[in-house]
């Protein structure tokens, strides 16, 4: 019913021009403070970020992951080791990464809109064409009423939505996003899954996403990188070669994400028993949240 | 359930109830989820329950035989649709919604909505008046069922006339919210508490010094004394609101304390921008700064006079320091506490140096700078009169020092009193303009927070 006046909505590629990096991680370190007051927070790292791919990162909380994401934007430098970027070295901020940080927020004096459109007029690049992104980008994340409130007037979710819009606006070789569906409540936060992952399958950007749901990182995964608890390293990488477009009605009902799942958690549940010996409230949490998922399964 | 009436709140029909009765909405809401194709309710059913729709999208379908001018549409977040509910007479869906995305929705029983706007007097008749605009306007619905459209609370069955007839139909307007405000004030016990403090004050006064004449107080002038002079056309000791010095004197004081507080505000802004955004001018400037600013003003005084000719320009001077070290240190402030993931954004989005102080380190530490204007009128009012004391020619602190060396005690007073009315009504006129041009802070306050 009525599902043929809204058809289908024109994918967002034919709007943006997607142009897709590749990053290598080779070999990094990350410690803050020298000498006695030395914290090391990542350990030798190596992974790569695939052209065209959406690559997850997953671990236990406070393992180091905005760490590294502040060294893949350019923010922070590794200590040892070199970031590429389509084979350059990253030596700062820049337009061809575009960076969700955790704790990143819309700027409250602006409208959803100006929020938006922030990207473009920052660049000198306010044309008909951004304007015309904008709108679309409005109508995809369901902000189009909402253009001209401000970010305090809207819902969690529309917040996260907003700051996705923001970011989408833009047409970097790599996205990189850290937790950015962190604070939603479980039903928000699914349909934000179904919502990113059609989004993603629209564009297949180069994607680097950070996460500790491992709902989540499963379900939106081209590759899945999992990370040892602090100093975080590469513990295992998992190739989640299950076919798009993906739902979530049927997703774990699939024999493969529920292998996948099962190895992810049990390597997990080793780094997160590691460090809870070690006594670590994170670690704590996250044995309990694994007790938790592991009877769901 | 915060968070449910915080979605209530953005839906036209709700915007305007009061606090309580949103909290009830609230509680009677029930939030439930459908999936991608799954019809809602179709037309024909019972009509119990009123929709808001949440997230996802879902199409709307009027019965046909309805004829309404709008039969097909796709409903929006916030929407609110399945009103057949509240609509007198029979109480029977009149269309067909389905999902086309997944969506959330909150859903309100019909008759309990009527019954918890009935009881906010003052704005459920505006609320079902908004509601039922919404209603008519969106669907332009034939006169069959328009009729049927709830337009007034007392005619859903109850006798009880509410209060505000007349309330502004629309959503709250400013006007409509400030008036609210006000009557909340006067029915909240604050006013009584306000008047009472001022009634103790006066009290104590008239009895020390007039009745029970105690012996530090004799020689004041009394309550009476000085009301009779204030307000005497023909004042024994030459100034009452009857004598044009009187104003010359508010008038000369306002000038001083606005031409300091401008220039304070010029030159503070800027300073405490940059000492806030950049670390090596910081460096430079602030330690300067912060030996300068804890001299009490009346110490300025002798160099106040020497640096500047006239008594006019010394005694802006004074006033001008106080402000000026409060507005720049306040806005330093303000740049020091705008999160840096805001600035962090701004330079990911492809923002230079100069575009991310201009757009996010100015507007961001706004409500600082506010602040720190607020204190400024303040210091400024409160050096003003340490400057006319000691130099220049009328002003109300002037006047103050005169009348002391004159023995013109009940003049004293009304000095003293009229400073602090005009000085608290700068000081709000601050704090309106204030809030007025930073309105997403109003909002943010209004909306208690994210
Ligand atoms: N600037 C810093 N100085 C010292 N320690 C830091 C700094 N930044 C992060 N850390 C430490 O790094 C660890 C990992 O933090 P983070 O990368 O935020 O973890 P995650 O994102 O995985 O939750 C934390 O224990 C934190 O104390
Ligand atoms: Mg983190």
């Amino acid at each position: 019913m009525a599902s043929a006046q809204h058809g289908a909505m024109a994918p967002i590629t034919s709007k943006i021009a997607i142009s897709a990096g590749e990053m290598i991680v080779s070999n990094v370190c990350k410690s803050y403070g020298t000498g006695l007051f030395e914290k090391k927070v990542v350990k030798d790292c190596s992974f790569n970020v695939e052209r065209g791919k959406l690559t997850v990162m997953i671990g236990p909380s406070g393992c180091g992951k905005s760490t590294l994401i502040k060294l893949l934007a350019g923010f922070e430098k590794p200590t040892t080791g070199n970031i590429l970027l389509n084979g350059k070295p990253v030596t700062g901020p820049g337009r061809d990464r575009l960076v969700v940080f955790q704790e990143s927020a819309l700027f409250p004096w602006m409208t959803s809109y100006d929020n938006i459109m922030y990207g473009p007029i920052a660049r000198g690049e306010d044309d008909k064409k951004a304007r015309d992104l904008a709108e679309f980008l409005l109508d995809k994340v369901g902000l189009r009423d909402f253009r001209s409130k401000y970010p305090m007037q809207l819902s969690g979710g529309m917040q996260r939505r907003a700051e996705l819009a923001r970011a989408m606006i833009n047409n970097p070789e790599v996205m990189i996003l850290d937790e950015p569906f962190r604070g939603l409540d479980a039903m928000s936060k699914e349909l934000m899954w179904e919502y990113y992952s059609a989004l993603y399958e629209e564009s297949r950007r180069t994607t680097f996403f950070v996460t500790t749901d491992i709902d989540e990182a499963l379900f939106l995964a081209d590759r899945l990188i999992i990370m040892s608890n602090i100093p975080t390293r590469v513990r295992a990488t998992i190739e989640v070669d299950i076919p798009r477009p993906r739902k979530l009605a049927d997703f774990f009902l699939g024999d493969r994400a529920n292998e996948v799942k099962m190895t992810a958690l049990s390597l997990l549940h080793e780094e997160a028993m590691r460090s809870f010996a070690g006594g670590s409230k994170a670690a704590a949490d996250f044995v309990e949240s694994y007790a938790r998922r592991s009877q769901r399964a | 359930m915060e968070q449910v009436e915080r979605l209530l709140k953005r839906t036209l029909p709700f915007q305007v109830v009061s606090p309580e009765t949103l909290d009830g909405i609230a509680e009677i809401s029930r939030h439930e989820v459908f999936k991608a194709g799954e019809v809602i309710y179709g037309a024909g059913q019972p009509a119990e329950e009123v929709y808001v729709l949440v997230s996802g999208r879902v199409a709307h379908r009027i019965d046909p035989d309805i004829k309404a001018r709008v039969h097909e549409k796709e409903l929006q977040v916030g929407d609110v649709f399945g009103w057949a509910a509240i609509l007198e007479g029979e109480k029977v869906r009149l269309a067909d919604v389905a999902c086309i995305e997944a969506a959330e929705v909150l859903k309100i029983d019909g008759a309990r909505l009527l019954e918890l706007l009935r009881k906010d007097v003052n704005f459920g008749e505006a609320a079902l008046k908004s509601f039922s605009q919404l209603i008519s306007q969106q669907y332009y619905l034939p006169p069959s069922v328009s009729e049927r459209v709830p337009t007034t609370l007392s005619k859903v069955g109850d006798t009880r006339t509410p209060a505000s007839n007349e309330a502004e139909p629309q959503t709250a307007s400013a006007w409509t919210l400030t008036m609210y405000r006000a009557g909340e004030w006067l029915r909240s016990p604050d006013p009584y508490l306000m008047m009472v403090g001022f009634a103790l004050m006066l009290g104590f006064w008239y009895l020390t010094v007039e009745v029970l004449k105690l012996p530090r107080f004799e020689d004041l002038p009394g309550l009476t004394t000085v009301v009779k002079e204030w307000f005497a056309e023909d004042p024994v000791y030459g100034m009452s609101i009857y004598t044009a010095e009187y104003y010359q004197h508010i008038w000369v004081s306002i000038r001083r304390v606005a031409i300091a507080f401008l220039l304070a505000t010029a030159l503070g802004v800027p300073l405490g921008l940059f000492l806030g955004w950049s670390r090596s001018f910081r460096e430079y400037v602030f330690p300067v700064f912060e030996l300068l600013r804890p001299i009490p003003i009346l110490a300025w005084v002798p160099l106040a006079i020497i640096m500047f000719s006239g008594s006019e320009t010394p005694v802006i001077f004074l006033t001008f320091l106080a402000s000026f070290f409060a507005t720049a240190l306040n806005t330093m402030l303000g740049v020091e506490s705008i999160d840096e993931s805001y600035t962090r954004a701004a330079c990911c989005l492809g923002a230079n140096r100069w575009q991310v102080f201009k757009e996010v380190i100015v507007p961001g530490s706004m409500p600082y700078v506010f602040t720190g204007l607020q204190i400024s009128v303040g210091v400024a009012w409160f050096s003003l009169v340490a400057g006319e004391m000691v130099s220049g020619q009328y002003g109300l602190g002037y006047v103050i020092n005169t009348s002391y060396t004159m023995v013109r005690y009940p003049t004293i007073i009304i000095g003293m009193v009229t400073l602090g009315i005009v000085g608290y009504t700068t000081s709000a006129m601050v704090r309106v303009a204030g809030n007025y041009m930073m309105q997403w802070r109003l909002r943010e306050m209004a909306l208690g927070g994210r």
